[in-house]
């Protein structure tokens, strides 16, 4: 029988572009150190520890056994895993599963990136797309999201001050939260007139390369009630594939999200998504991917977004408050940003998310991770059970 | 093993160029690495919904049954959608920084099967979804059985 | 559109591709001041943990018994003894150095650990395990493990 789980307590670095003060391990340890100091634990209450980054792009495999023995956590039970951009959403699920048994008292689940490290990661093979098919061609997210953008502008009638829009409104609410990496008062004329990188897309459109780490500790029930009183409960969850190459896709715009999304909404009794859920943390890559995965999560018709932008409806206190952190276009330590994106969602559940804090009581917040051809994994969180 | 160093720097980092060659075996997919080789693109057709895929797959990703059918997907296809690359990415084949003239598109075929490609047009905004595209290909001796072995999709008069 | 092609072959098709990397790691604060004192005062340092008393070389900023972060550090003699080692035969790329050659784990004299480095100035069948060694530094040092080119055994 499944145990109900509850988040206890999260922690994520100051998120940068290089962290040369730190080895990975040593900032895999800053983002535990805070975790357990918010869920008022030590090491030692930790029995099972889920680990995971996007390996490639930092260039080692199994780095489980070098960060292990520098969390003082050799002994423990625990799994290392990567999935490119959902790492961190996978990590935060078999979390999730492995709390839900019931066998363990605490769950660390861990993930990170540090991307000062890289260099000419996509260079080969176009970045974890199928090597002998499309590594003939220099392809990369930012490729993937200029295709996506050139479809979307074409069905949808919306134009590059649209996408625009989008940014500033991202900007301006990393501007108010600490842990953010680019917070840069943009303007409208500052976007639009920025490096174009792959026709649609401009440089302030794509995520940045980030070094940082997030974590959080997931226990059952009855465990969850002792550690804390503003315990953040785990709802449900999902992780789900797409078909292969982007090509694959029916719709070259979109990605598993509605799917995923719907299946989740469905077994929840969901049917009114903007008002059943008032808090959202996404997994928007790129500015323009944003405009469709509002779409996708059913907060609006299709190829409509853009028009809450033009008509002022998305931010931190306004009716759609989508991404209130500044999203992954602010911070993106790929593995690890599914995992901020959850400690985003529970902290505005607890009403501790500082300066960028929704207001009002938020009963329901859903965290999602995005990742290599369109994989989702959807994380859904309540106040009360 | 290489310091970065010029003055004494604040930490200290290092850096490890490797050269790996790997060798990948193609194959269920060898049949469509040949129809290349030939100026043919081929696709398996999945028996339940009847859509073909490029990559061709021995089982398909959506119904889990086997795809033994190969179908010819002609020499035309209609652009879905588009990007141009503004800043120098690596070529995957040399390893060397460049820059890229060319739009890389999707191209839906005859056939159903959507696959990407270079498109000879290099002004995107003269690209429009559904427009009618052509395959050119490079010189027969010059194929290897790979994607790029269409050198460019022409865009051609309805 | 169903058609019967025969005339395209099944026969296998392999293909080489080259994958180029040039990853970049940092050593971090605590790693940078170990490879300077061995840089520049030619001194390998371990650090303490101050909750059970554990010296590591080279250092970590977290305890991996206690999780404590650690930040005393402690000049050691650099002189060790083997605790086990071997002699590398066989050609690979990249190796450090042309076979035959050998390394091993030199217990750190008054720390807990160890470090892997190479065995110079021995006989490669005379290497027995507990031999006390000593650290040899090149001349010219950047900052680097391999600063210390060898530890041959103590006089």
């Amino acid at each position: 029988m499944a145990e109900r789980i509850a988040i206890v307590g999260v922690g994520q670095t100051h998120h940068k572009s290089k962290r040369l003060d730190v080895t990975t391990a040593e900032m895999c340890a800053e983002a535990v150190e805070r975790c357990l100091e918010d869920a008022q634990m030590t090491m030692k209450d930790i029995d099972n520890i889920v680990m995971g980054s996007f390996e490639v792009a930092d260039g080692y495999y199994s780095p489980d056994k070098w960060i292990i023995p520098e969390l003082g956590a050799v002994g423990k039970s625990g799994l290392e895993m990567q999935n490119v951009g959902t790492t961190g959403g996978v990590v935060a699920a078999t979390g999730f599963n492995i709390a839900a048994t019931g066998l363990f008292d605490a769950v660390l689940c861990l993930a990170w990136q540090k991307m000062d490290e890289a260099a000419g990661a996509f260079g080969r093979g176009g970045g974890g797309t199928n090597e002998y098919w499309t590594g003939q061609f220099p392809m990369s997210p930012i490729t993937n999201f200029a295709r996506r953008a050139y479809a979307y502008m074409d069905r949808s009638g919306c134009t590059e001050e649209h996408f625009a829009m989008v940014r500033v409104k991202q900007d301006q609410c990393a501007m108010k939260n600490e842990y953010a990496q680019l917070r840069l008062g943009l303007t409208l004329e500052k976007v639009m007139n920025d490096a174009l990188l792959a026709w649609p897309i401009r440089r302030l459109h794509m995520c940045p390369t980030t070094a940082g780490a997030a974590a959080c500790i997931v226990c059952p029930e009855g465990k969850a009630k002792k550690v804390t009183n503003k315990p953040v409960w785990v709802e449900d969850w999902y992780t789900c594939h797409q078909g292969g190459s982007l090509t694959m896709a029916e719709d070259p715009t979109s990605s598993t999200l509605a799917y995923a999304s719907n299946l989740v909404y469905k077994r929840n009794g969901i049917t009114n998504p903007p008002k059943d859920i008032q808090a959202w943390e996404v997994y928007e890559p790129a500015s323009p991917a944003e405009l469709r995965w509002i779409e996708e999560v059913g907060i609006c018709e299709d190829y409509t977004a853009w028009k809450l932008f033009e008509q002022n409806k998305v931010g931190i206190d306004k009716e759609i408050p989508f991404n209130p952190s500044g999203g992954v276009t602010a911070t993106n330590p790929i593995g690890a940003t599914p995992v901020v994106r959850l400690v985003e969602a529970a902290l505005q559940v607890r009403g501790d998310a500082g300066e960028h804090q929704i207001p009002g009581t938020i009963n329901r917040a859903m965290a999602t991770g995005y990742g290599g051809q369109g994989e989702n994994v959807i994380m859904l969180l309540r106040k009360t059970l | 093993m290489t310091t970065e160093q010029k003055q004494d720097p604040e930490f200290i980092q290092f850096r490890y160029p490797r050269e790996v060659t790997y060798h990948h075996a193609l194959g269920y997919q060898s049949k469509f690495a040949n129809g290349l080789k030939q100026g043919r693109i081929l696709a398996t057709k999945c028996p339940v919904d009847g859509r073909c895929t490029i990559p061709p797959r021995i089982v398909c990703p959506m119904h889990h049954v086997r795809q033994t059918e190969w179908v010819d997907q002609g020499q035309r296809g209609r652009l879905i959608s588009a990007f141009k690359i503004n800043f120098p990415m690596f070529n995957s084949r040399t390893g060397e920084l460049q820059t890229w003239e060319n739009p890389i598109i999707a191209v839906e075929l005859e056939g159903g099967a959507r696959m990407d490609g270079w498109c000879m047009e290099t002004d995107p905004s003269k690209l429009k979804t559904g427009m009618l595209l052509e395959a050119v290909w490079r010189p027969e001796e010059e194929r290897q059985g790979r994607a790029d072995d269409i050198m460019y999709w022409k865009p051609i008069e309805e | 559109m169903t058609q019967n092609l025969p005339e395209i072959p099944d026969t296998l098709v392999n293909v080489d591709v080259i994958g180029y990397s040039n990853f970049l790691v940092n050593t971090g604060a605590t790693g940078t001041k170990f490879l300077k004192e061995i840089r520049d005062n030619k001194k390998i340092m371990g650090i303490k943990c101050p909750s059970c008393g554990k010296v590591y070389v080279p250092p970590k900023l977290h305890c991996p018994t206690c999780f404590a972060r650690m930040s005393e550090w402690v000049k050691l003699s650099g002189k060790g003894s083997l605790t086990s080692y071997t002699v590398v035969r066989y050609e690979e790329p990249y190796l450090p150095k042309q076979p035959p050659f050998a390394y091993g784990i030199i217990q750190m004299d008054s720390a807990d650990t160890g470090i892997a480095h190479f065995l110079g100035e021995v006989d490669l069948d005379k290497i027995k395990i507990g031999m006390h060694l000593e650290p040899v530094f090149k001349e010219e040092r950047e900052g680097s493990i391999l600063d210390i080119d060898y530890f041959k055994p103590s006089s």
